[in-house]
């Protein structure tokens, strides 16, 4: 019931969180000169005044921008994320579309970033100094000093043109029809290089913070206790440690999982993945205004979630944190 | 009409003398065309629409000319031949020509074809919102239809143009019953197009491909030999390299593939590359000089920045060798229907930097102190990575005669308003497509009635000039193919001594392509018309 309530509490104060975010996106993308009517005009190499004034009618560009945000507003109040005429199509649908291979690759490099991270730490810091450590800890230094595009074309560069073992890009092979098995088989071979490009930095981080986090844990008087009382190492570890030690993780977590739409633009870019990150540069680049702000808008919505997530992990791992 | 034909039955063997090299290889390596396969080609970027009756972006028709067809399609001399229309007659007096149109051609929704969609096309959605079409379509006043397989283009004026332009690329024809009553801007065919190709559209997933099927029923026998076309879109343009480095897609044309990677992937044996296909889409990179703010208001400045440039060395480290250094406001492509020439004031001479500094010092604009004489900026074209390039060269050649270039690089919505909106700035460097006939390219730059604030690409530059507007709505409206060469020959002459924009590459686009696929580039529109011979052997 206390749980409840203090959800329902946390939600109700992120809705003006929410709408203030809305209103500044809104303004600041107005604050951002160009029109989509002219980029849509420059990319097709000629227009004339009429046609550009007729596009911008349709685009509802030609309103005031009190007129706009008004538009903008009774819509989000009605679940309409509006239309993007640039793409010609409902907002809500070229979101969707994407909403499958973002959260694929995203999960994905999340998992693989928090639990890989999570067992290579422990790995190095069971073994302090020794060459299991060693080996990590220099892996995991220039995994984090590797930027994800320059990772990811050299990765296409030795799988791809060199040993011809994985597709250079895409979701899938277009084209090839693959059902059941053989299309999951087909999606898992596009996104291994994807998704450890996205994974590598965080993976590297979280391998250094909980080497660092359970050498500190195990320092700790509370472990002293234990095992002054005969508790074995493996119940130590797993009883009383780990749990401790993941708090920061958990932190860095909720950073990662913020940080995914912006971190996967370029990831997505290189390796063709139709997701959000990719639609979103595509938006602001060409001034999509409808469909750029419904992405930011649900990456606030996102990022107030995780904020939650995070919160109500904490209090899992030590109870001795409150609602 | 006759006269077009003699030069046709002229030009015909020379026409096929210098078709690709690429292809008779292929002819005699492969015997015969297979049927069945899926060609995998890339287009960049992603296009926004397949709208292509409203929006001209060049990475639409890629894809559109698959599905939509024109009346006609051009010979590599770029001579109209029969497509949906079977013949033509233009009348004595230039205002009007007579299409009969081909039997048994039907839509992909199975719709006959007939007069009644020519007029459609033109009348309610060309005429209305085809971008080019207050250029193309102006003398365009009604057309007839007699019956079903007879359509009359009505003109006001004669506009010879228009015959160059009748391709599925310039003037697609749609199918009436699909558009009738609705609104054309928002109709369902927008981005699922219902033509008479031979291809149809099969899915769009966005962010990754668009599928096309073949057309079954296709009114040329025997065609296309390909199951499926797909059209790749993949953002980056090393991944673009690397998929056809592994054999992922079959074809790529225009800039898909960076000039940088071209060389690397020549030494693939999988892949070759042609840089045919390309003759009717001529385009220019160029300087455009605001004659707005001083001193690029004196033709002595202008023709002093023209002269300080080095083409060959954007030529060579820009370009990577492909194209050739501008001589003037039109491309070099026109030579084939004899509307060029470099008989101007030329700016590529050894001695250039001593006449650019006479030019300057003549104009009282004397080196100062840093030994610089004025400071300009210079808008970076936002499309693309080689621009950059270009602009940094730009800026050594002109501080070697004292112009202090300052390089600003925004994106390409900022750099649109700034540039043709606002006219906020002094030195830019579009990248400017000259269409098939030298109308589409001359008069929206420089005709000073296309000085239009807010539109893009168009004559921002503000070149007034009322003896060269005469002589270029002259030669719009000359039926006489020798005199519009005479008058487009004085009108090139003009243009480069008032030097009004500093033309710098006669551009080259390049097709980089599997081995495996044959018969892609068949005519001057290359990937601008349908794949419908195009095979993959298997």
């Amino acid at each position: 019931m206390r749980f409840a309530l203090y959800m329902g509490y946390r939600l109700a104060t992120a809705l003006p969180v929410i709408f203030g975010i809305m209103v500044l996106n809104f303004l600041l993308i107005h604050l951002a000169p160009g029109d989509a009517a002219s980029v849509l005009a420059g990319e097709s190499g000629a227009a004339t005044p009429e046609y550009m004034d007729a596009l911008r009618h349709k685009f509802g560009l030609d309103q005031s921008i009190g007129m706009q945000f008004v538009t903008y507003v009774s819509n989000m109040a009605h679940f309409n994320l509006g239309y993007s005429y640039r793409n010609d199509a409902d907002v809500s649908s070229l979101i969707l579309e994407r909403l499958g291979p973002t959260s694929l690759l995203m999960l994905t490099a999340f998992g693989t970033a928090v639990a890989l991270g999570i067992i290579l730490g422990l790995i190095a810091a069971t073994g302090r100094n020794s060459w299991r450590d060693n080996i990590i800890s220099l892996i995991s230094l220039v995994a984090y000093a590797t930027p994800g595009f320059w990772l990811g074309l050299m990765m296409i560069v030795i799988f791809s043109i060199g040993l011809g073992w994985l597709p250079t890009s895409g979701f899938d092979t277009v084209g090839a029809g693959h059902e059941g098995w053989a299309e999951v088989w087909d999606v898992g071979r596009h996104l291994v290089m994807p998704a450890v490009s996205l994974a590598l930095f965080y993976l590297a981080l979280y391998a250094r913070l909980m080497r660092s986090s359970v050498l500190e844990q195990t320092g700790m008087d509370y472990v002293t206790t234990a095992r002054a009382k005969g508790q074995t190492e493996r119940r130590i570890m797993t009883g009383h440690v780990l749990r401790n030690a993941l708090l920061p993780i958990v932190t860095i977590a909720g950073v990662q999982a913020g940080n995914l739409i912006g971190g996967s633009i370029v990831v997505e870019t290189v390796f063709g993945w139709p997701g959000i990150g990719a639609l979103a540069f595509n938006a602001l680049q060409s001034r999509d205004l409808n469909l750029l702000l419904a992405i930011f808008f649900m990456s606030a919505c996102l990022i107030v979630i995780i904020n939650l997530a995070v919160d109500v992990i904490y209090v899992m791992l030590d109870p001795r944190m409150e609602i | 009409m006759n006269k077009i034909s003699r030069r046709t039955a002229l030009a015909l063997p020379l026409g096929l003398a210098a078709s690709s090299s690429t292809i008779f290889n292929s002819l005699a390596k492969a015997d015969q065309p297979v049927r069945g396969g899926t060609m995998v080609m890339i287009v960049q970027p992603e296009p926004s629409t397949l709208a292509h009756y409203a929006v001209t972006a060049g990475n639409i028709p890629p894809i559109a000319t698959q599905i939509y067809e024109g009346l006609v399609t051009y010979d590599w001399d770029q001579n109209p031949q029969p497509n949906l229309a079977t013949s033509w007659e233009t009348a004595p007096d230039g205002k009007s020509i007579i299409f009969k149109l081909r039997e048994g051609v039907v839509f992909h929704n199975g719709k006959p074809f007939t007069s009644a969609d020519v007029q459609f096309s033109f009348m309610e959605i060309l005429k209305k919102y085809h971008p080019f079409a207050p250029l193309l379509l102006a003398e365009l006043t009604g057309v007839d239809t007699p019956d079903e397989k007879t359509a009359v283009l009505l003109l006001a004026n004669p506009a010879p143009y228009l015959m160059k332009a009748l391709a599925g690329r310039d003037l697609p024809i749609m199918c009436k019953s699909v558009f009738e009553g609705t609104q054309i801007l928002q109709n369902p065919s927008a981005n699922k197009p219902i033509g008479t190709g031979p291809f149809k559209f099969g899915q769009w997933d966005r962010g990754q491909f668009v599928r096309l099927d073949r057309n079954e029923k296709y009114w040329k026998p025997g065609l296309p030999y390909l199951n499926h076309i797909i059209a790749r879109f993949i953002p980056d343009a090393a991944t673009r390299s690397a998929a056809l480095e592994t054999g992922e897609a079959h074809f790529a044309g225009y800039s898909a593939v960076n000039y940088a990677d071209l060389a690397r992937m020549k030494t693939n044996p999988m892949l070759d590359t042609t840089m045919k296909g390309y003759e009717m889409t001529p385009a220019l990179s160029v300087l455009e000089l605001n004659a707005k703010h001083p001193p690029l208001d004196k033709k002595e400045v202008r023709q002093a920045i023209a002269y300080a440039i080095d083409r060959k060395v954007i030529l060579r480290d820009v370009m990577y060798g492909y194209g050739k250094p501008a001589t003037g406001p039109l491309s070099s492509l026109f030579k084939t229907v004899g509307f060029y020439t470099d008989d101007v004031r030329k700016y590529d001479v050894p001695d250039r930097l001593d006449i650019a500094n006479k030019l300057l010092d003549g104009a009282g604009l004397l080196r100062g102190a840093n030994g610089m004489r004025f400071g300009m900026h210079l808008e970076v074209n936002s499309f693309g990575e080689q621009w950059l390039r270009q602009a940094e060269y730009l800026k050594q050649a002109l501080a070697i005669v004292g112009i202090d270039l300052t390089l600003r690089s925004e994106d390409t919505a900022t750099w649109l308003r700034r540039v043709y909106t606002d006219y906020d700035y002094d030195i830019n460097e579009p990248f400017l497509s000259q269409g098939v006939d030298p109308v589409y390219g001359l008069n929206k730059q420089y005709l000073t009635s296309q000085i239009r604030k807010g539109v893009t690409f168009v004559n921002d530059s503000f070149y007034a000039n009322p003896e060269f507007d005469g002589i270029l709505n002259e030669a719009m409206r000359e039926p006489d193919h020798d005199k519009r060469a005479v008058l487009y020959k004085k009108a090139q002459q003009i243009l480069a001594e008032d030097c009004p924009l500093v033309w710098l590459i006669d551009v080259q686009y390049v097709s980089v392509f599997n081995r495996k696929l044959h018969d892609h580039t068949t005519g001057p529109l290359g990937t601008q018309q349908a794949f419908e011979r195009a095979w993959l052997e298997t």
